[in-house]
């Protein structure tokens, strides 16, 4: 680092400092304040609804927390700042959470232009980025504050192959995905796990996000002749995808990932996604007590709503925080250093979830088989559909 | 080959789709020479009625329609009414930006009281489907068709044969003539939003229903492919409009035959543009309609722009020079960084849209081509990073200029439709061209900036060299346009016609424009490519390019010092609102309503 550096760098910090103590009076009262974390995520633009989906579960996850008597005797808590997802945005928000010392962890941002926008920012003031939805496969390479327990797509697209491949025996895939950093990573997992597996990938279709119009893609699917369709989409456009495919007379097997997985995919979907299989990481009987507790605790929580796999996701980076924190206590390197010690914490979507120190993210996703029957997801019980 | 039918039958149908919004849009432009921004927006109102109607109160079809045509016509005459009617009077551009206004409010409204999450809106019809081709065509298909063909035959039996339609139709013609023979132009105004309205909250509501899905991001698509359609077809023709919409539909469609589903849209918008090109005034203009409006002075606001003294620019300078010594936040100083980034990008619009007069609505693509030129010279051919965001900036310069060159005969609001089309196809080229640039994965590891070797990673560098560089560019354009050059330039824009008389090429002059200002835009990138780390192809999208306009329009149109102001308004006034969360954007588009209707000028009004 030049000496330009250090010295604006020392001057900045004392400049926070400052204007940290003015603002949040946790700097006095460090014991009864709660412990905060900053959340930066979408509130309002295109990808509100997620921002919406992660409250429920970090709100739920909070609640629990408290109960159980809190962090050593300290609430936790979460500043949600509204980034609208744009890299803009979260460099502004960045530098918001570093400069205040109340904040000892950050969690998000939702998608990757403004999750890895912000990341040099928290790798230099040295406070975690914990991106729990950002499965770029570079998200993690941005510096070794920055920790993710979004499924590495390496661990769960071979996964949903062998689901297709080996367990329906479909031989012959057309892949549909979202033209994303995420579907595209996706995509490339899955057809040369399938390829391995001995299946022929027939055709690929990357689709944009705002797409609502498939059907003259699924003629292109109809010509190459598959007997399965493979969809990396979200619930949304998945339910699209599936619903415009039946109505154009494609009678095929579809397999989707487990993004798909909401209860908004079968209320979305209706009749057309009937007999859909999903490969998901966890599912609603599984007994595992981490599991029942969420589903359960979700619907007393929102008046019977279904959680889905982003309030999950939410819930689970939540707890794991919870769990880092507890160990690290506030300091933020403390911190970091706690998410190379933290073991085993119970998880909706890992069952017990450890961070593989080397690539920063969390390894051994679980996996369901589903499939959709009569309206719901239910395990699926190896018969053919 | 029994594929090109069902290629041929998915384009017709959703042509359909389009064409529902197409035609309120086609209306509004007929008669008010006004791209509605806001038409998406009530589109999306008109689903969320629907929903209420059908979910919670179970109407039957017919009544639903009505249901969501009466309140969504409602909704058109309160944006006439409290929305557009003020600025009447005012300049041609301050509609265009109420109705951008109107949209967010609308959209954030929708969205607080529903929330963000996607809902299901069944459909009431029967679920039968009949074969057609190798496909199946069901009831709704056929319903959206009768609607968008019939609404269109009414209209044009309307605007042919009665007074009102008239009324409508000498209105669109010349506004004065017509209130000088005892129109009242305010109620034809009133009659077309409210029709328009009305179509549109039904289109929403059909679509919705046809996909069993709607959300509160619904509005921008479709306003976007309403104005293609619309303007492919010839604005304010509603014939046209349907027509148009359906070579939409079957481009969009042909399109993914041939190439695959990741081009769609990209033909969608080089239709628009090849269109444009050929026929500027769009395929269905017709030879007796009125020639479009020349970017004269009707565009540009009569106002004493306010002159603000050198001492105070300079102390102004120099107190934003030294702000890093005092103990202000890094927040704040990063802030002011996206707002510097963003001045530069006003500087060129400003330059661009209210110096010479071409408004452009793609600007962020000269963003993306900086950036991407910036960041691929530094890691894939290791040039210094200084001289890579100088090249960024000549490469925005250089394509950006080319790219916009055939849209220089163009006139009035087709500028702009063309420059968004522009924006877009650059935009998704980023997508599809992965060798070069890596496709949706997007380029991440772009080294920090850095000047004669030293790293600017520090909050306080970067910001006082993103603060150096506008500045430079801000003092470059301000001699430019005190210079020959700068007043051709204002020639050009104030009546092209006489400027041409005298001899100006415009082609060359607004070349040269568009060199400046692209020079400054891929600049401004290159260095938001070094400071993010990483870009993908969402990363400038078409709301910079809005927020550009904005704040141009904001500051005062071709006004140096205003587009300065208005970027640092912009950015701070979202940061300012940050408390309040989810209604940040619902102030933003009230503040900027209430602006452009009490300054519709500019803060500093135009030079």
């Amino acid at each position: 680092m030049s000496n330009i550096d250090r010295r604006t760098l020392v001057k900045g910090s004392l400049a926070a400092m400052m204007a940290g103590a003015a603002f949040s009076r946790s700097a006095f009262a460090q014991s009864s304040e709660p412990i905060l974390l900053g959340v930066s995520g979408p509130l309002t633009g295109p990808n509100a609804q997620y921002g919406t989906q992660w409250k429920q579960g970090f709100d739920l996850a909070l609640d629990e927390i408290q109960a159980a008597g809190g962090i050593n005797g300290r609430k936790l808590a979460y500043q949600f700042e509204d980034s609208q997802s744009d890299p803009r945005q979260s460099v502004a928000i960045a530098q918001k959470f570093v400069s205040n010392p109340a904040i000892v962890l950050e969690l998000g941002d939702f998608s990757s232009p403004a999750s890895m926008a912000a990341s040099p920012i928290y790798q230099r003031a040295g406070l975690v980025q914990f991106g729990f939805t950002n499965s770029h496969p570079d998200f993690t390479k941005g510096g070794d504050f920055m920790w993710s327990t979004s499924v590495s797509q390496a661990d769960e697209q071979p996964l949903l192959a062998s689901y297709a491949v080996r367990r329906l025996k479909l031989k012959k895939l057309a892949v549909l995905h979202l033209n994303t950093d995420w579907g595209r990573t996706s995509r490339d997992y899955f057809v040369n796990a399938a390829k391995e597996y001995g299946a022929e990938i027939a055709v690929t279709e990357g689709y944009i996000a705002e797409e609502r119009d498939f059907r003259s893609t699924l003629v292109r699917v109809r010509d190459a002749n598959p007997d399965g369709l493979i969809l990396i989409s979200y619930y949304s456009d998945g339910a699209l995808i599936a619903r415009q495919a039946r109505q154009v007379g494609l009678k095929q097997v579809i397999c989707a990932a487990s993004s798909v997985y909401s209860p908004k995919f079968l209320e979305l979907g209706g009749e057309a996604v009937e007999d859909v299989h999903v490969g998901t990481r966890y599912f609603p009987e599984d007994p595992r007590p981490e599991v029942q507790k969420f589903i359960s605790g979700f619907k007393r929580k929102y008046n019977g709503l279904e959680p889905d796999a982003f309030n999950a996701y939410a819930y689970d980076a939540m707890n794991m925080a919870a769990a880092v924190v507890r160990i690290g206590g506030t300091d933020r390197k403390a911190i970091r250093e706690a998410f190379t010690k933290v073991k085993d914490v119970p998880s909706v979507i890992f069952g017990t979830a450890t961070f593989d120190v080397a690539t920063r993210r969390v390894k051994g996703a679980m996996n369901a088989e589903l499939v959709v029957r009569k309206g719901q997801f239910a395990l699926w019980d190896g018969k053919p559909t | 080959m029994s594929s090109w039918l069902d290629y041929t039958i998915n384009g017709l149908i959703v042509g359909n789709v389009y064409a529902l919004v197409a035609v309120g849009l086609a209306l509004i432009f007929g008669v008010s020479r006004l791209i509605n921004f806001a038409q998406g927006s009530i589109y999306l109102v008109g689903a969320y009625i629907g929903w209420v109607a059908v979910v919670q109160l179970h109407t039957p079809l017919p009544l639903t329609i009505i249901v969501v045509a009466a309140a969504a016509a409602v909704v058109g005459l309160i944006i006439e009414r409290f929305g557009l009617r003020p600025l009447q009077n005012s300049v041609r551009i301050a509609p265009l930006l109420a109705t951008i206004g109107i949209s967010f409010v609308l959209d954030q409204l929708v969205m607080l009281t529903f929330s963000p999450n996607p809902r299901a809106l069944p459909s009431q019809l029967p679920d039968v489907r009949f074969q057609v081709g190798g496909g199946t065509i069901g009831p709704l298909d056929l319903l959206i068709a009768g609607v968008g063909l019939t609404s269109a035959l009414l209209l044009f039996v309307f605007l042919r044969y009665s007074k009102l339609g008239w009324a409508v139709r000498a209105a669109s013609q010349d506004r004065d003539a017509a209130m000088q023979m005892g129109v009242d132009v305010n109620r034809v105004n009133q009659a077309v939003f409210g029709i328009a309205a009305a179509l549109g909250g039904v289109s929403g509501m059909l679509v919705g229903m046809y996909y069993n899905q709607i959300d509160t991001a619904m509005s921008l698509q479709a306003t976007l492919k309403g104005v293609v359609a619309e303007v492919v077809g010839g604005a304010g023709n509603v014939p046209g409009a349907v027509i148009g919409s359906l070579l939409l539909g079957l481009v969009e469609s042909y399109g993914v035959a041939v190439f695959g589903t990741s081009y769609r849209n990209l033909f969608a918008f080089l239709l628009l543009v090849v269109v444009l090109v050929l026929r500027p005034n769009g395929l269905f203009a017709s030879a007796r309609q009125a020639p479009p409006e020349p970017l004269t002075g009707t565009f540009i606001a009569p106002s004493r722009p306010v002159r603000i003294p050198r001492w105070a620019l300079a102390v102004a300078a120099v107190g934003f020079a030294i702000l890093p010594f005092f103990p202000v936040s890094f927040y704040v100083l990063q802030t002011l960084i996206n707002a510097w980034l963003l001045g530069m990008l006003a500087l060129s619009l400003t330059l661009v849209a209210g110096t010479v007069g071409q408004v452009s609505l793609g600007h962020a693509a000269l963003l993306a081509i900086g950036a991407y030129t910036s960041a691929l010279l530094s890691l894939t051919l290791s040039v210094p990073v200084g001289l890579a965001v100088i090249g960024g900036g000549l490469m925005s310069a250089a394509l950006g200029t080319l790219l916009i060159s055939p849209s220089f005969r163009l006139r009035g609001h087709y500028v702009s439709i063309a420059t968004l089309a522009i924006g877009e196809i650059v935009s998704l080229v980023i997508l599809n061209w992965e060798s070069v640039t890596r496709g949706p994965i997007g380029i991440s590891g772009i080294p920090p900036l850095s000047l004669f070797g030293y790293d600017l990673i520090s909050p306080s560098s970067i910001y006082w060299f993103s603060f150096a560089v506008m500045t430079v560019l801000a003092l470059l354009q301000g001699r430019l346009l005190g210079s020959h050059l700068g007043r051709s330039f204002r020639a050009i824009r104030d009546d092209d016609i006489a400027a041409r008389a005298y001899g100006l090429s415009l082609n060359r002059y607004k070349s040269l424009a568009f060199i400046f200002g692209g020079f400054a835009a891929g600049v401004s990138g290159g260095i938001a490519a070094h400071l993010y780390s990483y870009i993908n192809h969402e990363t400038f999208n078409t709301q910079q390019s809005i927020l550009a306009l904005t704040v141009v329009i904001l500051g005062g149109l071709g006004n140096v010092v205003g587009a300065i102001v208005g970027a640092v308004a912009l950015v701070g006034l979202p940061e300012v609102f940050r408390i309040a969360a989810e209604y940040r954007i619902l102030i933003y588009g009230i503040v900027l309503l209430l602006l452009v209707r009490f300054r519709p000028q500019g803060l500093l009004g135009t030079i």
